[in-house]
């Protein structure tokens, strides 16, 4: 080896040394980037692109402007779908939420002993899958022979048609209440048990009561738990698919169809992936628009008083 | 007296809808296992049994026999391995990268992973599926792999306990003349493993579970996962009822075992975020 090329390779060295633990955490957070921009950032901006065209997949794409946003508002399949998915966040807040809060309530109170069998018995339906959850499900609501009609039938009232039209989308919220109340459960419980006990004490030193500690301790302390749960409840309603697809196949009659089921409808067995693509940006609007609407309800922009 | 009554009733009261709930919930899961070893004509019969009269494993036989259960099994395994090992490969080594480096932007690149938690799923999903086809993915795992692996849940939560590995070890490493990646990979990799082992149970049922981009991405049935291949089965207008319950049943069974093992990392995983907010 030429005494040149040891005197480049130590200045190498020497300048690696130096500069090393400047370009290594580069290196290290760089895959991330470069999948989120690869994976994420593209695809976001080419959906936009994609909206604003007709495109079947193959062939040329024509440009038509606002076309698909505007058919969009007027498609009443798109609307219903709109529709049931709003309706399934908001029995998902009426349902969920407020069983949860009871449950983490009554597992928090010091009447209850056998915590974690309840804590932990709630739990576990999240760790099925949608798939699984849903199937399950196809037992307990059929028109014919599901358990809650045999139920029913024991009990002398006729059965009712809990996959048809009317029912649809209360079978799909309770697949959804079933497999969510629980975790949601563990979420207040951390919240309740981050309240410090003193304002409790303080309370009843001055005589307040049960409801009144409820009232002005528990509720105005769990804002954060809140406001959380109430983001990821939100988000989840509005990207529902599995439940209905599988429980009723969106129907009858889109019936229990959500706008992910429209989406993927209309960009994979249809193959209009630009109409599929404005689709699944207005989801993205609706979604940070309402998250936005949340944080701003919560305070969350407000400074602390 | 009369308090300790409605104490006693209240008590009451509050047992018995926690259990009614708790009963409830049950519920699904039991039918489910006694619709496993049902005949299908039992499975309608009037009224319901629960241990049927003629006990038998034949769903789970067909289940084997005629739907490849166990080849759908591990190519959901092998998936969700690979995709455990990677994604906690590449968030601990960003996290650490965030916990114990400071470097220029360092705030702004971490701002834009947070946000990069808000694009919604199916919003990106079309054009997603394009870039796959493009990119000659389409119906192989690494289309199923590639795009979910680096989260950025991920790398937040390693970076929190990153931060509590001692910076004096780290630089006394640096001193015996360590290279960042094996001060990386030697020191702060073991001292997290709790963290590790919380984050790989998330990922690992995150991936189990996953259904709609599989479904999509792997067109080829003999590459399909199990919840794609449980979707198939489900035909509203004919289906063996016994054995797609006995599928729902034994595809539930490996993340059930994995969480009676590791209970307190599965708690603590799922509720990382809300005490992070």
């Amino acid at each position: 080896m030429s005494s040149a090329s040891i005197v480049e390779e130590r200045g190498l060295r020497a300048w690696w040394s130096r500069s090393e633990r400047k370009i290594v955490p580069y290196a290290f957070i760089s895959p991330f980037y470069i999948l989120f921009i690869v994976f994420s950032v593209g695809p976001l901006f080419y959906a936009l692109y994609l909206s604003l065209h007709r495109w079947p997949g193959t062939g040329p794409m024509r440009h038509v402007g606002l076309g698909n946003y505007t058919y969009l508002a007027g498609d009443p399949v798109f609307l219903k779908s709109l529709w049931n998915t709003v309706y399934y966040a908001i029995g998902a807040f009426l349902f969920i939420l407020p069983l949860a809060l009871l449950l983490a309530l009554l597992i928090n109170s010091t009447l209850i002993r056998m915590k974690s069998l309840f804590r932990i018995g709630y739990f576990l339906p999240i760790l099925t899958s949608t798939v699984a959850a849903t199937i399950m499900f196809l037992l307990i609501f059929n028109n014919q022979f599901g358990l809650i009609n045999q139920g029913l039938a024991s009990l002398g009232i006729p059965a009712l048609k809990w996959l048809d039209e009317e029912l649809v989308k209360i079978s799909v919220l309770a697949v959804v209440t079933w497999r969510y109340t629980g975790i949601n459960v563990l979420y207040f419980l951390t919240g309740l048990q981050s309240i410090p006990p003193e304002l409790y004490e303080a309370a009843q030193v001055d005589g307040a009561g049960t409801w009144a500690q409820f009232r002005y301790i528990t509720l105005p302390q769990l804002r954060p738990i809140a406001l959380f749960v109430g983001v990821v409840t939100m988000i989840g309603s509005f990207q529902l698919f599995a439940e209905p697809l599988l429980l009723a196949n969106g129907g009858p009659n889109d019936a229990s169809l959500t706008i992910a089921n429209y989406l993927y409808r209309m960009g994979f067995t249809n193959a209009k992936l630009g109409y599929g693509s404005a689709i699944g940006w207005v989801l993205a609007l609706i979604i940070f628009g309402l998250s936005f609407f949340q944080l701003y309800l919560f305070g969350a922009f407000r400074k602390e008083d | 007296m009369d308090s300790t009554l409605t104490v006693r009733a209240q008590r009451t009261i509050a047992y018995g809808f926690l259990f009614f709930i708790l009963i409830s919930m049950a519920t699904p899961f039991v039918w489910m296992i006694s619709n496993t070893i049902k005949e299908q004509s039992e499975i309608f019969q009037m009224p319901p049994t629960l241990i049927p009269d003629e006990p038998h494993l034949r769903n789970y036989v067909s289940l084997f026999e005629d739907f490849d259960f166990h080849k759908h099994f591990l190519n959901s395994a092998f998936i969700a391995v690979v995709h455990t090992a990677s994604h906690l490969f590449l968030a601990s080594l960003a996290g650490f990268a965030f916990a114990k480096y400071s470097f220029p932007l360092k705030n702004f690149l971490f701002l834009v992973l947070l946000g990069s938690m808000m694009v919604p799923l199916y919003t990106i999903f079309i054009p997603l599926f394009v870039l796959v086809i493009r990119l000659g993915l389409v119906d192989s795992y690494a289309g199923v792999i590639l795009p979910g692996v680096a989260g950025a849940f991920g790398i937040f939560f390693m970076k929190q306990s990153m931060e509590a590995v001692p910076g004096e070890l780290l630089d006394s490493a640096r001193i015996d003349g360590a290279s960042e990646f094996r001060i990386y990979w030697q020191i702060a990799l073991p001292l997290v493993r709790p963290a590790l082992a919380v984050l790989a149970v998330l990922a690992f049922m995150g991936s189990w579970n996953d259904f709609v981009w599989p479904l999509v991405v792997l067109r080829s049935r003999e590459l399909q996962t199990l919840p794609v291949v449980m979707a198939g089965m489900v035909n509203l207008y004919r289906m063996e009822y016994g054995v797609v319950m006995a599928a729902s049943l034994l595809s539930t069974l490996p993340i059930l075992l994995l969480f009676l093992a590791l209970q307190k990392q599965f708690v603590q995983g799922l509720t990382v975020g809300a005490i992070k907010s």
